[in-house]
């Protein structure tokens, strides 16, 4: 279901799961995709971790960003604070009714660290620094042209994704992962070494050239979301 | 390492297990093989990464080292253990 969500900046949409079970909303869950190339990559699973969730009785919601997909902010002003302040705005309008969790997908970890949720769940989290770092190489061995500069003016265009000054900043000086004052739980695919709760079976779709989907994956993953969020209550 | 080697490229370009299970040193990867394209290096040398838990400098990237499953391998060892 398409529905909207009011930040300071203006209006972005945002695609509603409802739980399976009417009427039964006490839990929900905002979901944050992959950044730029991954969140192409992971598209179908992102929604395929939403629809999980709904059958196992949990709302999910999953925004948009300001500059990303539909939004009417160009992809070039959009920047972290724009962004944290989106999730943070989307979380507290939602906790009127009931607690509000957040799901970050890769990248999207950057930006859970808002105030106000009940819970924050990661699925292979990595800084900003790391996103661009990936974005970099793509570039560079993609033969193009080299934009690893440490500062730039405009907007760089990065393995086809234009990214204002200052969000370019903001990634480069995100070198650690936030530390929200909600319970925060760890899941990585197994292989990958970092620090985790959990390591699920699979393969990292998000470096894939080409979106795919892993429906065993994700339904492994809306079930461990589940029973994270049933522990933390809220 | 061989077969840390071999799960990321079967992960990341999505090539089945029998077929990388018959990876030798002198299997052709770049260039040779349709899957590893150049959008595909970055996410196998980022997978490497993380799974090994080296760093891999940009600049040491070259033809040499993707161009075949042995020379994949030295490279990644030698960052492993230096």
């Amino acid at each position: 279901m398409i529905d909207h969500y009011d930040w300071a900046g203006g209006r972005e949409a945002m695609v509603r799961f409802p739980p399976a079970q009417p009427g039964s909303d006490a839990h929900q869950v905002v979901v944050l995709p992959a950044l730029f190339e991954e969140h192409n990559r992971t598209r179908s699973f992102t929604v395929a971790i939403c629809r999980g969730l709904a059958a196992l009785g949990i709302g999910a919601m999953l925004p948009d960003l300001p500059g990303q997909n539909e939004s009417q902010t160009a992809t070039e002003q959009a920047t972290l604070e724009h962004w944290r302040g989106a999730v943070s705005d989307l979380v507290v309008a939602q906790s009127s009714r009931h607690p509000v969790h957040i799901a970050s997908i890769r990248g999207g970890a950057v930006i859970d660290g808002v105030d106000g949720s009940a819970s924050v769940w990661r699925l292979a989290p990595l800084t900003g620094r790391a996103v661009l770092r990936d974005l970099e190489r793509t570039a560079l061995i993609g033969n193009k042209a080299s934009q690893a500069a440490d500062s730039v003016a405009g907007p760089v265009v990065l393995a086809g994704n234009s990214i204002g000054a200052a969000l370019h900043a903001g990634l480069l000086g995100d070198v650690a992962l936030p530390t929200p004052a909600a319970p925060v739980r760890t899941v990585r695919l197994e292989g990958d070494v970092g620090a985790a709760d959990l390591r699920l079976p699979g393969a990292p779709m998000w470096r894939h050239s080409e979106p795919g989907n892993d429906e065993t994956l994700a339904q492994l993953i809306a079930a461990d979301i589940a029973v994270w969020i049933a522990r933390c209550g809220g | 390492m061989v077969a840390t080697v071999r799960g990321v490229l079967r992960d990341v370009l999505g090539i089945s297990e029998t077929r990388v299970a018959a990876f030798t040193d002198a299997t052709e990867l770049f260039g040779a093989l349709p899957e590893f394209d150049s959008m595909a290096v970055a996410g196998v040398l980022t997978e490497l990464e993380d799974r090994l838990g080296i760093l891999i400098d940009d600049d040491d990237v070259d033809g040499e080292m993707l161009a075949t499953f042995g020379a994949l391998t030295r490279f990644a060892a030698a960052r492993v253990s230096g």
